[in-house]
C-alpha cells in the first residue's frame, strides 16, 4: 500500500516540563519545596565538563538557596549564566514525536500533499531564588565567592556534614532531615559545595522575573550527576532529563542499565489528540516493566552544525551552532589559545567540529537509584529517536476494485494494529 | 554481537586447520574445541558493544586466533575473550563496555547461571571466582560504606552488576591462562581485583577488571614456572579408559581455553 508522510507533527514529551536542579534546596521558610523534573546539558570531551542547570523554583525567592556537589573549586571565569531559551530549544528538538502519514486513495490518480508543523506549546516557568549571603563557620571553609549574573555564588568546603549542616541551620537556612547521609560522603569523596542565591541587587538591573540557568565548566575525570542530594527533599519520582553533548558519540549511564524507549510504533488515530499522555502513559508502563532502575534513551543523533542530516522527521528547529555554543559545546566556539584550562585533559582537543547529542530520561527515586549517575562517552555514533506513528486512512471515493482491495487491507491493518 | 559466534567458529576453523595438530582428526579437533569457541563468543557477546560487524568480526577473531598463535610451553597466554575485548577497543576505536548493560537486578538470574557453569565444570576454579570477587567487594565495601559512609544499597549497586559477576564467573575462571598452583592463583586473582579496585574507585576506569587481567596474564607462565603444581584437566578421568584419558589430553591442550 503506498503511503505518503504528509503531516510532521511533534509534541512535548512530558508537557509542560517544570525544571529544577539535581542538587537540593534549602528553605528557610516552613513551607515544602519538592523539585520533580529537571533538565540538565552535560557537554563533555576528554576530562572536560560543562554542566548546565535549570530549576523549577516555586517557593518564595528571598528564602532559597540552592546547593550543589561539584569536584573542585570553581574559577570565576568557569561559572556563566546562560539564556534559558536553549532548554526550550533542546527539549523541543528531541522530544519524542507523532509522525502522520495519509494513504493515498488508489482511486486518485493525482497526489496530494500536505504538510503541517506542530510545535509545542511553550512553558511558563516561574522561579526564584534569594538569600542572603552569611559568614562561615569554623566547620566549614569558603573557598571562592562571587556574583555571576543575577546570583551571589559560594563555594564551600566542609571537613564534616555536621560541619555543613551547622553553617546552613545557623545561617537561618532549614535543611531536609535526611540530607545529611548524603553530605558525609560528599565531603569524605572531596567534593566541593557550590551554594548559589539570588543577588537581589543585580536580579534587579534585569528586567525580568526568571532566573537565568548557571552554567559551570571545570576539568576532571569524573563524569556524574549527583542526583543522591536531590533525593533529600523530593518524594516520589522525580524525572530528570539529560541532554548531553560529545565530539565522539553517546553518552551512556555506566552503572544503570540503559534502555531504549520504545520507538517507531504504529498507534491509532485518536492517540493524536493527546500524544502528551498517550507518552507519558508509555514511558511509566515501560519504566516499571523495566524495574525502574533504568537509564531511558530517548534521542541520539550527530548533530555537527554542518550536517544536514539531524532527525527524521525533524519536529523542531535542530539547535544552531550558537545554541550549542550557548549550551557549554566549547569546541565549537573560537579557541582561546590563552586559556590553559584544558592542558591536563588527557584527550587533547584535537580540532574536530563534531557533535553528537544524546537525550536521556531518568526517573528516580531514593529506592531504584541508590548511586548518583555515572556516565561515559561511548563511540555509539547509531541514530535513534522516540518516533510513534499515525496512518489516517484515505478518503473520498473509494468505489473501484483497487479501492475494495484497499478497504480490505484497511480493515486488517486496524485490527492488528 | 548475537552472531559473534560465527565469525569466532570461522576463525577456529581456520586456525585449527593452520596450527592445530596435524596428529589428531581434523574434524575431532574441531569437535572438541566447540565448547571452548562457545564459551569465547558468550564472553564477547555479553560484555563487548559494537555497532560495527567488522568489529565484532575482528575481536572475535582475535579471541579465538589468539589461542592458536600466541602460546608459551604449549598453552595460550590471554584469555581468548578478554584479549579481544582489549584489543577491539584499543585498536578499532568502535567498541565499548557497558558496565551497567546487565543491570543489578539480574543478581539471581547470573547466580544461579554461574553456579550452574561452575556445577558443570566440577567446581574447579570456583576459587578464582571467590579470591577475585571477595577482594574486589571487600575493597568496594571499605571504600563505600567504612569510608565513605554510603548506605548498604549503594554498596549492593556496586558489587552485583551483571557484568562484575559475569567477569567473575566466566572470564577469570578460564583454566588455561590462570596460575597453576592454588595459593599463587588465589593471590594473583586478588591482585588483580586490588589493581581493578583502585582503577575503578580513583581512575573511573570502565571494564577495569578486563583490562588489568589481559595485562596481568603475561606473567602466568612465569609464576607457573616457579610454582609447579598439577596440570590443569578439563574432564576428571573416571569416565575415561586411559587411552581415552591420553587422547582427551592431547585435544583439550591443544583446543580448550
Amino acid at each position: 500500500m503506498k503511503k505518503k508522510l504528509l503531516i510532521i507533527g511533534g509534541f512535548m514529551a512530558v508537557s509542560p516540563l517544570l525544571f529544577s536542579f539535581c542538587g537540593f534546596y534549602v528553605s528557610k521558610a516552613d513551607g515544602t519545596l519538592k523539585n520533580k523534573t529537571s533538565q540538565v546539558i552535560l557537554v563533555r570531551d576528554g576530562n572536560r565538563n560543562v554542566i548546565t542547570m535549570y530549576n523549577d523554583f516555586t517557593g518564595d525567592t528571598k528564602d532559597f538557596a540552592m546547593v550543589v556537589p561539584v569536584p573542585v573549586v570553581l574559577r570565576k571565569a568557569d561559572i556563566k549564566v546562560v539564556d534559558q531559551s536553549i532548554f526550550q530549544k533542546l527539549n523541543d528538538y528531541s522530544a519524542p514525536r507523532l509522525v502522520e502519514y495519509y494513504d493515498e486513495n488508489p482511486c486518485n490518480d493525482y497526489k496530494k500533499y500536505k504538510e503541517d508543523m506542530m510545535m509545542p506549546s511553550g512553558t511558563a516557568m516561574e522561579k526564584a531564588l534569594s538569600g542572603k549571603v552569611a559568614g562561615a563557620r569554623s566547620s566549614v571553609k569558603i573557598e571562592a565567592q562571587y556574583i555571576v549574573g543575577e546570583y551571589d555564588i559560594l563555594i564551600l568546603s566542609a571537613r564534616e556534614s555536621s560541619g555543613l549542616k551547622t553553617w546552613l541551620l545557623a545561617n537561618g537556612y532549614k535543611i531536609p532531615a535526611n540530607a545529611e547521609e548524603v553530605l558525609d560522603p560528599y565531603i569524605k569523596s572531596n567534593l566541593k559545595f557550590f551554594v548559589v542565591k539570588v543577588n537581589e541587587k543585580e536580579k534587579q538591573k534585569l528586567n525580568s522575573n526568571f532566573l537565568r540557568p548557571i552554567q559551570i565548566s571545570f576539568n576532571s575525570p569524573k563524569f556524574m550527576l549527583p542526583i543522591r542530594l536531590g533525593m533529600a527533599n523530593a518524594d516520589g519520582d522525580q524525572d530528570l532529563i539529560v541532554y548531553a553533548f560529545t565530539r565522539k558519540g553517546r553518552v551512556e549511564s555506566t552503572n544503570y542499565r540503559n534502555v531504549n524507549i520504545a520507538s517507531n510504533k504504529k498507534i491509532p488515530l485518536f492517540v493524536q489528540k493527546n500524544f502528551g499522555a498517550f507518552y507519558a502513559n508509555l514511558f511509566t508502563n515501560q519504566w516499571i516493566k523495566e524495574d525502574k532502575s533504568v537509564a531511558f534513551l530517548e534521542y541520539s543523533w550527530n548533530v555537527t552544525p554542518v550536517n544536514p542530516m539531524k532527525c527524521d522527521p525533524c519536529v523542531g528547529n535542530p539547535p544552531t551552532e550558537q545554541d550549542l555554543v550557548q549550551g557549554g559545546v566549547w569546541w565549537l566556539g573560537n579557541k582561546d589559545w590563552t586559556d590553559y584550562s584544558d592542558v591536563d585533559n588527557e584527550e587533547p582537543d584535537n580540532g574536530s567540529t563534531n557533535v553528537h547529542f544524546t537525550r536521556l530520561h531518568f526517573r528516580y527515586n531514593r529506592e531504584s537509584f541508590p548511586q548518583d549517575l555515572m556516565f561515559q562517552v561511548t563511540p555509539n555514533t547509531e541514530n535513534y529517536q522516540a518516533r510513534y506513528i499515525i496512518t489516517h486512512p484515505a478518503s473520498g471515493d473509494l468505489n473501484c476494485d483497487a479501492g475494495k482491495k484497499y478497504l480490505h487491507a484497511l480493515k486488517q491493518r486496524r485490527k492488528k494494529n | 554481537m548475537q552472531l559473534i559466534s560465527l565469525p569466532a567458529s570461522s576463525a577456529q576453523f581456520i586456525s585449527e586447520w593452520l596450527f592445530g595438530k596435524k596428529t589428531i582428526p581434523f574434524f575431532t579437533r574441531l569437535k572438541n574445541g566447540i565448547p571452548s569457541v562457545l564459551i569465547s563468543s558468550f564472553g564477547l557477546s555479553l560484555l563487548l558493544k559494537t555497532n560495527d560487524l567488522s568489529v565484532a568480526v575482528f575481536a572475535a577473531v582475535v579471541s579465538i586466533a589468539s589461542k592458536y598463535i600466541i602460546r608459551i610451553n604449549g598453552r595460550h597466554i590471554f584469555n581468548p575473550s578478554a584479549l579481544g575485548i582489549v584489543l577491539s577497543i584499543w585498536l578499532t576505536g568502535n567498541a565499548w563496555v557497558s558496565p551497567g548493560q546487565w543491570g543489578s537486578n539480574a543478581v539471581l538470574f547470573f547466580g544461579v547461571l554461574c553456579l550452574g557453569f561452575i556445577v558443570t565444570t566440577r567446581v574447579q576454579k570456583l576459587d578464582t571466582s571467590l579470591a577475585f570477587l571477595g577482594t574486589f567487594a571487600g575493597l568496594v565495601f571499605a571504600r563505600q560504606i567504612i569510608y565513605l559512609d554510603w548506605p548498604m544499597d549503594h554498596f549492593i549497586q556496586s558489587v552485583s552488576t551483571g557484568s562484575l559477576l559475569i567477569f567473575s564467573f566466566f572470564m577469570i575462571t578460564d583454566p588455561k591462562t590462570i596460575p597453576g598452583h592454588k595459593t599463587v592463583r588465589i593471590v594473583w586473582c586478588a591482585a588483580i581485583a586490588v589493581v581493578a579496585f583502585y582503577l575503578s574507585a580513583f581512575k573511573f576506569m570502565n571494564g577495569a577488571p578486563i583490562f588489568v587481567l589481559v595485562l596481568a596474564q603475561p606473567l602466568v607462565p612465569l609464576l607457573d614456572s616457579f610454582f609447579k603444581a598439577n596440570k590443569f584437566e578439563w574432564v576428571p578421568s573416571k569416565a575415561c579408559t586411559p587411552a581415552e584419558k591420553k587422547f582427551l589430553d592431547t585435544v583439550y591442550s591443544r583446543s580448550f581455553m
